[in-house]
């Protein structure tokens, strides 16, 4: 059965159902991923580490191979910067990107984004504050002492009313609670993105330098040529019992 | 006549020998070894601030001339092969990433967003758009009742436009927008992502081009052909595309250019008998040093030129240079910057290929059946993951429909639009009272839109809408957001209006000059790479022939 990614989109399907692609995704069977999750079951990006420039290998490398360790948050506020980076990203079991470390990093280096709106506090305050206030949030609904230790229903729910902007009182006060959000999420996304296990789950071909790329489609072509060493998309459920087929045309 | 029809590497700059002193197979500066180091008890004739568009091509052209010439440089003079990556999390450091305070209705991201630090300034990770300015641009107010006229006119800086399109080089097919012309380098291929936005812009009857980029399309002396990896914005680790570090500098340091970088200019000083300026301020290393100079030109673009005049107090300028009519720092412009990114059946994998391809300047100009001022531009960009995250969670997506979203990252092809937006002096850079490692305040940039720029932004999107539709979009995301930044020390008629007279004369201090993207009285709805160039190449003419 061909599958059709397009009508499973959030922005088609509508968009307070459940994610629907998960369980019909094909087995992944290369590269490592994110929960194993990918589209591209056959593409593995470190497998072109040794066509990467020696400065772009090292860095890349490092993150797989080089977790830093948590120097910026204490090992409580660690416990819980870690479980909203998952529920922020969805990953719900192994293997997962260190998101959270990645993220330690960044405010350990003061590695920051280059702004703070007026009415934030310095971008290491507001994730301590975030912190402490989704600790609060679950002590008052969940009677838990932390986020991290409230079942993951709860902290999907804390986590939604944060993305709206929706929580109040104590903390929050002190933050525009939006800007806070979108502060959270660019750490969160830097990490997760910047992450070659994530390029394998979305199919992207890396750094490409100093190799480049020489298919790259052209007005007469109704989709780019795949480089020989990109992954091929599958549209079936299962590519070890199916066939895979030709994107459409 | 024959000339508009040679392309490539037969029309090579000429008083620019910068392609041929880089090497082929290695991306640094070559002749750093010559570089002359001038003394600090020597009085040079021109100290330049910020090593970027304006001050380089500046100190490279005065050079030539003989002049005697030290570049500031906040930042580090970087070696693409030593310190770049072809890597998008890894690239933070050629952005300026310390503090700066944004404030007002609708707040600019800086940061990667639009400002640059080190050796090339911002065009070291600019997207490579080069578009000149429409003659209309310099009389917004006469044509269009908005805005401020220029006191120059686009018949001024054509020649300057020629003369940096040669240097860049620029690519693109002919242009015929604004004053039509031709470009040096032929137009790059097009990409099977932006071929689907030509062909939705072509079912709806809009006219897109190829280009223009400064991005070398064939052999270009010293500099190779793009290998098209999709990092612009990341720094060209190929120098296929331009930045001055490699268009301008090596020229530079040939004749006498000395850059100083991680110095960061705290002050320009002031002779408070005279009124003239006597040199600049600067730390490096933790130590305050003084490099005496004739003459100084400030060139730290729209955030830090303001910031650098307004924190150079005297008893005789006691609000800072140029600021006796409260001038410095207003009018600071970015451009309407909104993206719809759309979702199609095809393999379309957009980060092959540069991220800038194709563009339309059909919407420029005013058309009052719009219902608002001036116009914009529409172009195709192509994020890479971290970006394309950015706009999922625009709309804001996080945990498993962000991911689904990513997933499906190569059926994804983007448009963007540059709204130009109007100048309005409480638009603003001020000094906050958070301060910087050397004690120097930081910058406070208030930004609220006005109406006519709310209804440019929605006319726009609406038209990157329709295209999509046109094309068969099967699902479409928004984000909203601002790119480039201008103005800050304008250019007028008077000091009531302006911060620099025509020839880039701050008022009231007869030998400092401000070159860079902060004297944009308007700003267009081109991107200001190309402008900026041409606004220092102007200048230059003017200082060597002794003509101010």
């Amino acid at each position: 059965m061909r599958i059709d990614w397009a009508a499973r989109l959030p922005g088609r399907r509508g968009a307070d159902e459940a994610p629907a692609d998960t369980d019909e995704l094909p087995r992944q069977r290369r590269g490592t991923t994110p929960q194993m999750l990918g589209r591209y079951p056959e593409f593995d990006v470190l497998e072109n580490a040794s066509h990467w420039d020696a400065t772009t290998r090292k860095a890349v490398l490092d993150r797989v191979e080089n977790v830093p360790p948590i120097r910026f948050f204490s090992a409580r506020e660690a416990a819980t910067a870690g479980a909203l980076c998952d529920i922020l990203t969805a990953q719900d079991r192994e293997p997962r990107i260190p998101v959270v470390n990645y993220v330690d990093e960044k405010l350990h280096d003061a590695s920051l984004d280059g702004y703070q709106y007026y009415d934030m506090p310095d971008d290491r305050d507001a994730w301590r504050l975030v912190i402490r206030g989704l600790d609060e949030q679950a002590a008052a609904r969940g009677g838990v002492e932390t986020f991290a230790a409230a079942s993951g229903e709860l902290q999907h729910e804390i986590v939604s009313d944060f993305a709206q902007a929706k929580l109040h009182g104590g903390v929050w006060n002190g933050l525009n609670v939006k800007h806070a959000f979108s502060l959270i999420m660019r750490g969160v996304v830097q990490s997760y993105y910047g992450h070659p296990w994530a390029w394998n789950e979305i199919g992207w071909g890396g750094p490409a330098y100093p190799r480049g790329y020489s298919r790259f489609g052209s007005p007469h072509l109704q989709a780019a040529e795949r480089e020989p060493w990109e992954g091929q998309e599958a549209y079936d459920r299962d590519v070890v019992r199916d066939e895979l087929e030709e994107p459409p045309s | 006549m024959i000339g508009s029809l040679l392309k490539g590497s037969l029309r090579m700059p000429r008083d620019n020998d910068s392609p041929y002193l880089l090497d082929q197979h290695k991306r640094g500066l070559q002749n750093l070894d010559r570089m002359r180091r001038y003394s600090r008890s020597e009085t040079v004739e021109l100290v330049v601030v910020g090593a970027g568009a304006g001050g380089l091509t500046l100190a490279q052209r005065l050079a030539r001339a003989g002049w005697k010439i030290v570049v500031l440089e906040k930042g580090p003079f970087w070696d693409p092969d030593r310190d770049w990556v072809s890597d998008e999390k890894g690239s933070s450091k050629i952005y300026w990433t310390d503090r700066r305070i944004i404030s007002g209705n609708d707040p600019v991201e800086m940061g990667k967003n639009n400002s640059g630090v080190g050796v090339g300034g911002s065009m070291t990770h600019f997207a490579g758009y080069t578009p000149r300015f429409h003659p209309s641009d310099f009389e917004v107010r006469t044509r269009d009742g908005v805005g401020v006229d220029w006191p120059i006119s686009y018949w001024d800086l054509k020649p300057s436009f020629e003369r940096c399109e040669r240097e860049l080089p620029v690519a693109g097919q002919d242009w015929p927008w604004g004053d039509p012309h031709t470009y040096p380098h032929a137009p790059h291929p097009v990409s099977a992502a932006a071929s689907v936005a030509w062909r939705g812009a072509r079912d709806c009857g809009i006219e897109m081009r190829v280009g223009p980029v400064a991005i070398a399309n064939g052999q270009f002396g010293n500099r190779p052909h793009c290998i098209y990896r999709g990092f612009c914005l990341q720094g060209c680790k190929v120098n296929a595309k331009a930045s001055p570090l490699i268009t301008h500098l090596p020229d530079g340091i040939e004749h006498g250019v000395e850059v100083r970088a991680d110095s960061m200019a705290v002050r320009v000083e002031i002779d408070e008998s005279s009124g003239r300026c006597t040199g600049v301020t600067y730390m490096t290393g933790g130590e305050e040093r003084f490099q005496p100079a004739d003459a100084v030109a400030v060139c730290g673009y729209a955030i830090e030129s303001p910031r650098l005049l307004l924190h150079s107090t005297s008893r005789r300028f006691p609000n800072g240079l140029g600021n006796a009519e409260d001038q410095v720092g207003r009018y600071v412009m970015v451009q309407g910057a909104t993206q719809i990114a759309a979702r199609f059946p095809e393999d379309l994998r957009m980060y092959k290929a540069p991220p800038p391809e194709i563009s339309s300047e059909q919407f420029y100009e005013t058309d009052e059946s719009r219902g608002f001022a001036r116009g914009f531009s529409l172009q195709t960009v192509a994020p890479l993951p971290i970006g394309w995250a950015e706009h999922v969670m625009a709309e804001g997506h996080w945990g498993a429909k962000l991911r689904e979203y990513m997933r499906d990252y190569n059926h994804w092809t983007v448009l963007a639009v540059l709204c130009e937006l109007l100048p309005q002096p409480e638009n603003r850079v001020t000094l906050s009272s958070y301060k910087d490692d050397n004690g120097m305040p930081v910058a406070n940039f208030s930004h609220s839109k006005c109406d006519n720029d709310r209804k440019n932004v929605e006319y726009a999107a609406g038209v990157m809408q329709e295209i999509w539709d046109h094309a068969g979009a099967q699902d479409t995301l928004r984000i909203d957001r601002d790119a480039h930044l201008v103005g800050g020390c304008r250019m007028g008629f008077a000091p009531e209006d302006s911060v620099v007279d025509a020839t880039h004369r701050v008022w009231g201090v007869p030998n400092l000059f401000v070159c860079d993207g902060s004297v944009f009285p308007t700003e267009g709805a081109a991107n200001p790479a190309l402008v900026i160039h041409a606004l220092a190449d102007r200048l230059a003419g003017l200082l060597k022939d002794k003509r101010i």
